[in-house]
């Protein structure tokens, strides 16, 4: 028996937002209402790394969520893929470039699926979704690693924290 | 030879019959909610899937304390359908359930921990009945082996309503429907003692919740006695009425929850007792 060919008929949707609008989000939970139905799939929201297979991110990376989106990422059991929805995710989007911002999901995690669109139509992400199904079923067991590993958030930032501007400010206010 | 048929082709199939009532509880859970629902066979391709998976265990005692709830329930369903002491069966159960509150408390999470704590309250909530329904039937019958109520004319349900009334309020704690499934509720704690269960351990559990159906719908046969049909009458109702219920209300605190089936459902079965002692 090919246990791979039953990946295609359970896959678990694990659904984070890495700091976005909320927009996708929005879109990600009406697939699940009557309207998509994505339950006559297979799929459920579990809302826990431990047993889900597809990693649904919305919303671009910010310095606070990025070591928790590696976090969640290393506790998948392979074999997993990862969907990135909507333009933040895939690129940072209208966020790119700004002072808490990271941009793409794909500097941390390998990223196997891009949805694109601001916010993605509920459309869109169910034909991500079956293309990353065909990508799961090839996948195998092998550990899958992040990108990047973790760092500590200070030693890369190279961002001024209020009291540095505060002290810069200072002498020019008196 | 015979009679022991039916019962010993239930415990083997167990698992098998548990996950299509799973199956078709979902079914009818969506399409009371105008869905079409996942397919009749979605909890074994769900099975098989899991299997395939990366094997990560938290600590070795917790994966076991998951595989030793699943053989325990699956040893009291055994004991409840050969007829054995219906006293024994609760408490068999009680230490199935016992089994995986401690593994819920065997780990770090926060979640894990949470779990445990509603599971236990749950337990609470639910046993003292059982055991009064127990009683009552001890009282009726003059035994508490389930064989004897197997095989009694006179179903139960005629000679104690409330009992049953009182079983159908708590069946919900037991099941993890809502509105009492605060032990699971997966939107706040996302399944309680279940969350660090991964892949093939926790398949373990998953199974386990197939068997708890079987387990519940027999205690609900048991009040038909030897008529087969107002038993299937029984559980279909029963069934319906789980998925309806589960449909239509929302999660109520562990508090209400205690408070309603101490309350309410604890005093039908106690006054229930008193009936049929005093007749």
């Amino acid at each position: 028996m090919n246990l791979a060919s039953y990946r295609k008929k359970s896959p678990w949707i694990l659904h984070f937002n890495a700091g976005g609008c909320n927009g996708c989000d929005i879109e990600i939970l009406a697939c699940l209402g009557p309207k998509y139905d994505i339950e006559r799939f297979g799929m459920i929201n579990t809302g826990n790394p431990k047993q889900s297979d597809i990693l649904l991110i919305t919303g671009p990376v910010t310095k606070r969520t990025r070591e928790r989106l590696v976090e969640i990422y290393a506790q998948m059991p392979e074999p997993k893929v990862v969907i990135s929805c909507g333009a933040c995710a895939s690129t940072g989007g209208v966020f790119r470039g700004m002072y808490n911002c990271e941009g793409g999901v794909d500097q941390f995690i390998p990223v196997d699926v891009y949805v694109c669109g601001c916010g993605t139509r509920p459309e869109q992400i169910i034909d991500g979704v079956v293309q990353a199904l065909g990508i799961l079923e090839k996948k195998t067991k092998a550990l899958e690693e992040s990108v990047k590993l973790k760092k500590e958030a200070w030693q890369e930032d190279g961002q001024l924290n209020r009291r540095n501007i505060a002290d810069e400010i200072k002498p020019l206010l008196a | 030879m015979n009679e022991y048929l039916i019962p010993v082709l239930l415990i083997v199939l167990a698992p098998v019959i548990g996950g299509l009532v799973y199956g078709f509880d979902r079914i009818v859970k969506a399409r009371m909610q105008r869905r079409i629902g996942p397919p009749l066979l979605q909890p074994f391709y769900d099975f098989l899937k899991l299997a395939d998976k990366r094997q990560m265990m938290v600590h070795s005692t917790h994966a076991f304390l998951g595989i030793m709830h699943f053989v325990s329930l699956w040893f009291a369903l055994a004991v409840l359908l050969l007829g054995g002491d219906l006293i024994l069966v609760i408490f068999l159960h009680l230490l199935s359930t016992s089994l995986l509150i401690l593994a819920g408390y065997s780990t770090r999470s926060v979640f894990s921990h949470l779990g445990a704590n509603r599971m236990a309250i749950s337990v609470l909530a639910y046993e003292p009945v059982l055991i009064i329904i127990a009683v009552s039937i001890f009282m009726i019958n003059g035994s508490f082996d389930t064989s004897v109520v197997f095989a009694s004319d006179q179903p139960l349900l005629y000679k104690m309503p409330l009992a049953f009334i009182a079983l159908l309020l708590i069946l919900p704690i037991k099941l993890k429907k809502s509105p009492f499934d605060v032990a699971e509720a997966h939107q706040e704690i996302t399944g309680g003692v279940e969350i660090e269960y991964s892949g093939l351990f926790f398949e373990a559990v998953y199974t386990a919740k197939w068997l708890d159906y079987i387990f519940c719908y027999t205690l609900v046969f048991l009040f038909a006695g030897s008529n087969i049909l107002l038993g299937i009458g029984l559980v279909v109702f029963t069934f319906f009425y789980l998925a309806a219920l589960d449909n239509s209300t929302a999660r109520v605190n562990y508090k209400q929850m205690l408070r309603f089936s101490l309350g309410v459902a604890f005093t039908l079965a106690f006054i229930n007792l008193l009936i049929n002692s005093l007749i």
